[in-house]
Order: C-alpha cells, then structure tokens, then sequence
C-alpha cells in the first residue's frame, strides 16, 4: 500500500469520527448528523437536470402478491455518477434497485407496472433478453458471494458465459478488472486459489471486479459495504470513486455518511415512495422535505 | 439428598448418560457382529490339527476315527440316556464334539457328532495327511504310495515329497486345461454362437443367399479346425495328467485310489509349523476371494460372485446418478413449487419404503417379460425362442436396483440443491448466465457432494439387497463372468453371481449343512467388506468434490 493511500485512509477514518462526534451533538447549533464541510468532494456537482441520463423510472409501481412495494417511482439516475439511495429498512429501495437488472423477476409473485428506460428502451418490454440486460446492468451484493471457484474463474465466469474463452483475452480482461478493484496486487501471485480463501473485504472486491469484466453501462451495488469491516469499508468507498469515471454507479445503503462521502445524487425513500432526490451535498444540508430532515437528524429509521 | 439428586436431573446429566448408554449399545452390537461374523468366517482357512482317537460306540466296541475337532457343545445326559448311551448317572451335562471326518466317499458324510468321554487314546500322529478334492470333500488319512502309469513310485514316508512335486506338476497341467476350456474353447464357443445367429438372421431376412451361407460356412470351417487343435491339446493334457495315482488310506486300513488331478492341496497339518500355518492361511483367503466355487459352492472360492456384486452395483451407480439428479433439478429448480410437487415429492419418498421384493417382482414383470421380450422381438429374432433379454440379467438386475434406489438419490440431491445459497445464483444470473448457465456452471458442481451423498446411500443400499435379485437375474453358479474378454465384453444379459444371494444359497440350500457354514459367515464378512470398500471409495470422491467446492459459510 502506498503512502499516498494510507493517507488518504487517515483522513477518511478521521472523517468518520468527527462525523461520529457530531452527531452526538457537541454542537448544540446543528441539527444535522453529518458536518458536509468535512467531507472532500472533487468537482462541482451540477444539477440533475444538466447530467446526461443513464436510466429513467417513470410511475414505477411494483406489488409483492397484493401488497404494493413501491408507489410510483419517478427519478432519472445520471450517468458516470453516483446515486445513492437511503432510506429505512423495508423502504422499497433494495426494490428499485433490483429493479434495474429485473433481479425481481426471480420472486414469485412480484409484478410490476411503469417503465424503466435504458438507453430510451423499456427494460420490461417483452422482447428484452433478460440476460442481455443483466450483462450491460451489473450488480454486486449485501454479502460477497463469490463462486467456489479459483480467483481467476470468478472474474472470467461472465466472459466465459459470452463464449469467450481465448486465453489472452481472459488474462488481459482478469487483469484489467481486477487492477479497476483494486485487488490486484494483492492476487497476483495466487490467480489460480480458491477465492474463498479471500477475507470478505477482498471477496467483495472481487466481486466487483467479476461484475465489471462483463463491462456493464451501470453498476448497482446493494449495500456492499454493510457485511465488512470499517478498513474494508473503506477500500470499497475509495473504490466506488475510482470507478465512477467509467460506470454509471447506483448504490443502496444503510449508512448515511457512506452515502455523504461517496455519492454525488441522493435518493430518499420511504414506505415505497420517493421522497426526495437530488444533490447529495444539498439533501443532507438542506433538505427539502419533513421527512428527510427528520431521517438524517436521526429521529426514525 | 434431595437436592443433588434434583440438580442431577437439571443439569441434564442424566440425559447425556442416556445419550451415551444409546450409542454405546449401538456400538457394541455392531462391533459384536462384525467380531462374531469375522470369528466364526475366518477360523475356517486355518489348517486345523487333526485327531487321532478311539471312538467307544453305543455298542461298546471300539473304532479309531481321525478328524478336525470343529465345535463343542454340551448336551444333557438325559436325552443321551434316552438315544442308548451308556452315561454315568450322576452326570446331568455331557459335552458332545462336531467332527470333520472327511472321507465322503468312503462314509457317506463328513461330519459326526461324538460324545467327548467316548474318545480315547488321543494322539495328533504327524503323518497324517489331508488331502484337499475336487470331488468328495477332504479326504483324511495316510498316504500308502504313489502310482505312476500303474507301477508305484513311492511308499510310506518318501512319498510325501514325491507327493507334493507331483500334486504341483498336475496343478500346473490342470491349469492349462482350465485356460483352454475356459478362455480359448469358450471363445470359440461364443464366435460359434454368434456365426449360428448371423446364419439364422440371414434366414429370417430371406438373405440367405448362397454366398451368404458359404462365407459363413466358411468361418465355421475355421473355427472348426481352430477347435480339432485345440481338442487335440487338450486329449494330450488329459493323458498326462492321469498319469499319477495315489492309493491312501484311510485309518480304517481302507485302500482309497485318488487321481493326483482330482486333489486341490495336500498338508499334513500336525506337521505344521506355527509359520507354515501362517502361509497356508494365507494360501488359503487368496483362494477364497480369487477362485471359483467348488462342490456346489461349499468349496473353493467366491470370486464370481464378488465380481458380480461390484459390477452390478457399479452399473446400478451409472444409472440411478443421471436419473435421480435430472429429477430432483426438475423438482426444486424448474417446477413451480405448489401441490403438485409436494404429492411428488411424497410419493418418492413413499417408494423408498416400498418392500423389495416388490421391486423385485416389477423388474421381472415389466423390464423381463415385458421390455426384455420386446427387444428380443425387435433385436434379437434370431436367438428366439430361447431369450436374450427376455430372461434377468445384469442388466435387469441393475435398473431394478436403480429403480429401488432412486428415491434416495432424489431426495439427497435436492437437499444439496436447496442448500446452495441464493446468493450464489443471484451473483451468476446478474453477471449476465441464464437459468441453465447458472445450474450447468455453479450449482450443479456446489451440488456435487450432495449427490454423492445419494449415491453412496443408494450403494450402501443396492448392495445388501437379494430379495429382488433373485427373480431378476442372479443365479447359485454362473458359468462365465459378465465382463470378459468375449465379444461385446460387458454382458448385459447375462446372469451373474451375488454374495448376498451365495450367503441365502451356500446358508439355506446347501446339501451340506456343517461344510457350508463357515462359509455363510465368510462370505458375510467378504460383503460387509466389499460393501464398506465401495462405500469408502464414494466417500473419498465426496470429500474431494467438498474441498473443490466448499460451500460459503453462511
């Protein structure tokens, strides 16, 4: 690891607890649980309505059987950014997500009404290939599930699915894929191990790296962060910014400064509906809505 | 008092002594059999000492007897009162010994009950000698002398080396006969048997045309001269074999003549050393497992049946894995889930408790009578009306026990399959692999343990099993391996030799109760042991697909 990095995790740690401290309301002034002043962000974020679209939900609703998930979502997620969706548990936004990559249809019983548009085509149209889809919306999970395979076949499986089973060209793509994660130098020298001889920060990783062989347009990640520890936590944020140069990047999560630190859009959800979405710097400075305020000072969820 | 007795009880001890009490029983009573089977199976290929003694009859005439002391057991005096001996009267038990006096020829039966007080002068002579037959059961006695073409070679004591020399060079020529019948005139046998058939199709086709019929005529030409060779051979074989002739005696003073081709092995086992015993044991357990049975299985080896046994559970494991796994994939991957399945998956497990013989009694009546003769119609007319597949066989026998053994493999596979986490699926489907893809490519191979789970119940299972064997294909005594070096090589049709079934037979249908019962135990031995090898070698397979395909801890 390099100076520069370790540094960098300092200040990230640092950042963590003044965050920490300040919400526990030292500073009898603010009523927010996050100090934005704290947390670097490079570039300026512009509006939503000036971002290029990756996806479009337009009236999403989705039922469980009879019981309704979500209630007409709308939002446009930007692409090569990072959205971020919070929100409590059992809000519908694990739900929207996996809505992206129709992860959903696996349920039984789950329905779905309203368009998802990528690249201006409804996903859910009939003569969509699902696997097709899947390919171009990646998606990695809550736990890191890597198959019990060598580190190697993991990255590979998703080529090796397509039919590709050139050698030089499953080097160079496991290379490339796992130097965007962030895991090669620690793998280099045992590519042919079992990956489940990795620690869980590294098999998340990993399984990035498996999702962004495949080189899909979106990434979604499903709270990849909440199974780890804080260091691997880290690896993983530091990552998410590193890869938002070639992905568009959805991410759901629990933790809100997670979301502070690493996303440029916010989504607040609640009970199956949005609440309120935008810049991220501004949802948590200056929210909009009752409810969001009250998520992000902590007084339910 | 009352409250340590209390507290015992609430801290579960007396459960964990319960628990422990269980297991032990459980325990003991298996490592009991297995001490019981192996004790009583292996004490037969000892080269007992044999007694000499003057048997005091009923009568109160002597007679001298010579024989392996087999069992004792005591008997009251009463009912030998009762049966005409003359016994003490202030005894109540008497202890009556099992003797394997050999001679069958001579006595009519080999074995005999004397009461030990009876026997006097015992003495273990050193000359006595035990000669091993292929007819007659063991003969007992002393040698007299060797007679080469009618003239004696040998007497008394300088015929034992002779003996033995000679017994090796008869041995030798013996197996040469056996080779040529077996290998080479079986071969021929079976080219015969296939030439007839050829003709009799030619026929039932109308091809029968006359060059049809002179090619044919033609390679049985050559099979025939082929065979005047080896016939040929085989006189010169006999000849020299029956050249040697031993006249022994039994302790009667009776002249016994025995063909020096007819005896298996000679020992004069009261001459033995505690070594020489050793080898000959050993001799002895080789035979045993790589030999052909003798004297309606009562001798000599069980080498077919061993062979059978693996075959017919290795063919079974090829057909009941494919089945079972494509349909436990069907039932928990593909089919919606609701009452349809559950009934299913009901009544495979309902199939698994199904007596069976009555598997055993549906293999004959669908897969024989009704499959079988359906191919013979179809592919082998020619062969009618004796049938092909129309009668059991190994292959028959296989499918009935991979039918008998499915459920299991069913029910084991889909556990495995339910056990792979969902998480797993999910990561392959989103990286873009269909349904099929994720199955082929991840869960099969996760599942992979778990199938061998069913199949090493499903050997565990089909190798015990008799009852619905004997209606589909096994027999007391097949003439030829089903896998040998005969054209197609793996005889599907062919009848073959079980050990369990040659425990039933050589246990319950033997002529000779006493010589066959340390072989039923043998025998059982030999199938637990094979059971457990097939066992183990599936659980080292399941081991190592476990270590390439550890499941995540989750």
């Amino acid at each position: 690891m390099t100076t520069e990095t370790l540094d960098r995790e300092n200040t990230m740690q640092d950042d963590a607890q003044d965050v920490q401290t300040d919400a526990q309301g030292t500073d009898g002034q603010r009523t927010h649980a996050i100090d934005i002043s704290t947390l670097k962000r490079a570039g300026a974020i512009k509006n939503i309505a000036e971002e290029e679209t990756a996806l479009e939900v337009k009236d999403l609703k989705l039922y469980y059987g009879e019981k309704a998930a979500l209630h007409g979502v709308n939002m446009v997620i930007p692409k090569k950014r990072v959205t971020a969706f919070i929100g409590p548990s059992g809000c519908g936004k694990s739900t929207l997500l996996r809505c992206f990559n129709r992860m959903n249809d696996l349920v039984d019983g789950c329905r779905i009404e309203g368009e998802i548009l990528l690249e201006n085509k409804d996903i859910y149209q009939r003569n969509v290939e699902v696997a097709e889809l899947r390919r171009k919306v990646g998606m990695v999970f809550q736990k890191p599930n890597p198959f019990p395979k060598s580190i190697y076949e993991n990255v590979a499986y998703g080529l090796r699915i397509q039919g590709i089973n050139k050698k030089r060209v499953l080097d160079e793509t496991v290379e490339w894929s796992l130097r965007s994660a962030a895991l090669w130098d620690e793998v280099k020298d045992r590519l042919n191990d079992s990956a489940l001889g990795l620690s869980g920060g590294q098999q998340q990783r990993l399984v990035i790296a498996r999702t962004v062989a495949v080189k899909p347009e979106v990434l979604l990640l499903d709270e990849p962060a909440s199974a780890l520890d804080p260091l691997s936590t880290l690896k993983i944020e530091e990552l998410i910014h590193q890869l938002k140069d070639d992905f568009t990047i959805v991410i759901v999560t629990h933790n809100m400064q997670q979301a502070a630190r690493v996303s440029d859009y916010t989504a607040f959800m609640y009970m199956g509906n949005l609440i309120e979405f935008g810049n991220t710097d501004e949802l948590f400075t200056n929210p909009q809505k009752k409810q969001t305020e009250d998520y992000i000072t902590g007084r339910y969820g | 008092m009352r409250t340590p007795l209390r507290k015992w009880f609430k801290d579960g001890d007396p459960w964990i002594w319960f628990n422990a009490g269980a297991v032990a029983i459980s325990m003991i009573m298996v490592f009991g059999l297995l001490a019981l089977i192996a004790s009583r199976g292996l004490v037969h290929f000892w080269a007992h000492d044999v007694l000499q003694a003057e048997l005091v009859g009923r009568d109160g005439q002597t007679m001298p007897i010579i024989g392996e002391l087999v069992e004792t057991e005591d008997v009251p005096a009463e009912q030998l009162r009762g049966a005409g001996y003359k016994v003490a009267p202030d005894k109540e038990f008497l202890q009556r010994n099992l003797m394997k006096l050999g001679n069958r020829d001579v006595y009519g039966t080999d074995f005999k009950w004397v009461i030990d007080e009876s026997l006097s002068d015992r003495s273990y002579p050193e000359q006595v000698v035990v000669l091993e037959r292929r007819e007659w059961g063991n003969f007992y006695g002393f040698i007299s002398r060797i007679m080469e073409n009618g003239e004696t070679i040998a007497s008394g004591n300088a015929a034992w080396p002779e003996l033995n020399q000679r017994i090796e060079r008869a041995l030798d020529i013996y197996g040469e006969i056996h080779d040529i019948e077996k290998v080479e005139i079986g071969g021929i046998n079976s080219r015969m048997e296939r030439l007839r058939l050829k003709q009799r199709g030619l026929e039932l086709r109308g091809n029968d045309t006359p060059e049809n019929l002179l090619s044919i005529q033609e390679d049985r030409a050559v099979l025939d001269a082929e065979y005047k060779l080896l016939q040929e051979r085989l006189l010169e074989l006999y000849a020299k074999v029956s050249r040697d002739t031993l006249i022994a005696e039994t302790i009667e003073g009776k002249e016994v003549r025995i063909e020096l081709s007819k005896i298996v092995r000679a020992y004069q086992p009261n001459n033995m050393s505690l070594f020489d015993k050793i080898i000959f044991y050993v001799e002895k357990v080789v035979e045993f497992v790589s030999d052909d049975p003798r004297e309606a299985n009562t001798e000599g080896g069980i080498f077919p049946a061993i062979y059978g046994t693996i075959l017919m559970v290795i063919l079974m494991s090829v057909i009941v894995t494919p089945f079972g796994v494509v349909a436990a994939v069907y039932l928990r991957e593909y089919a919606s889930q609701g009452p349809m399945t559950r009934i299913i998956r009901i009544a495979v497990n309902n199939l698994a408790g199904v007596p069976s013989i009555v598997y055993g009694v549906f293999g004959l009546g669908f897969f024989i009578y009704f499959v079988g003769s359906g191919i013979d119609h179809a592919f082998f007319p020619e062969a009618l009306p004796s049938p092909t597949f129309g009668t059991g066989g190994l292959l028959w026998a296989s499918i009935t026990l991979a039918i008998l053994t499915l459920p299991v493999v069913i029910v084991a596979t889909e556990e495995g399959l339910s056990r792979i986490p969902r998480s797993i699926r999910e990561g392959s489907l989103a990286l873009g692999a269909t349904k099929a893809e994720t199955l082929w490519r991840v869960v099969l191979p996760m599942a992979s343990p778990a199938m061998m789970t069913g199949v090493i119940l499903a050997i565990a299972r089909a190798a015990g099993e008799v009852a619905p064997l004997m209606l589909v294909g096994v027999v007391k005594l097949a003439p030829s391996l089903p896998l040998d070096g005969n054209y197609p090589f793996l005889h599907l049709d062919q009848k073959f030799m079980h050990l369990g079934f040659h425990i039933y037979d050589v246990g319950f249908q033997s002529p000779n109760v006493e010589a066959a019962r340390p072989l039923v135990y043998a025998t059982s031995l030999l199938l637990v042991i094979v059971i457990a090898l097939l066992n183990l070698t599936a659980v080292s397979i399941r081991n190592q697909l476990r270590e390439k395909y550890k499941a995540l801890e989750m």
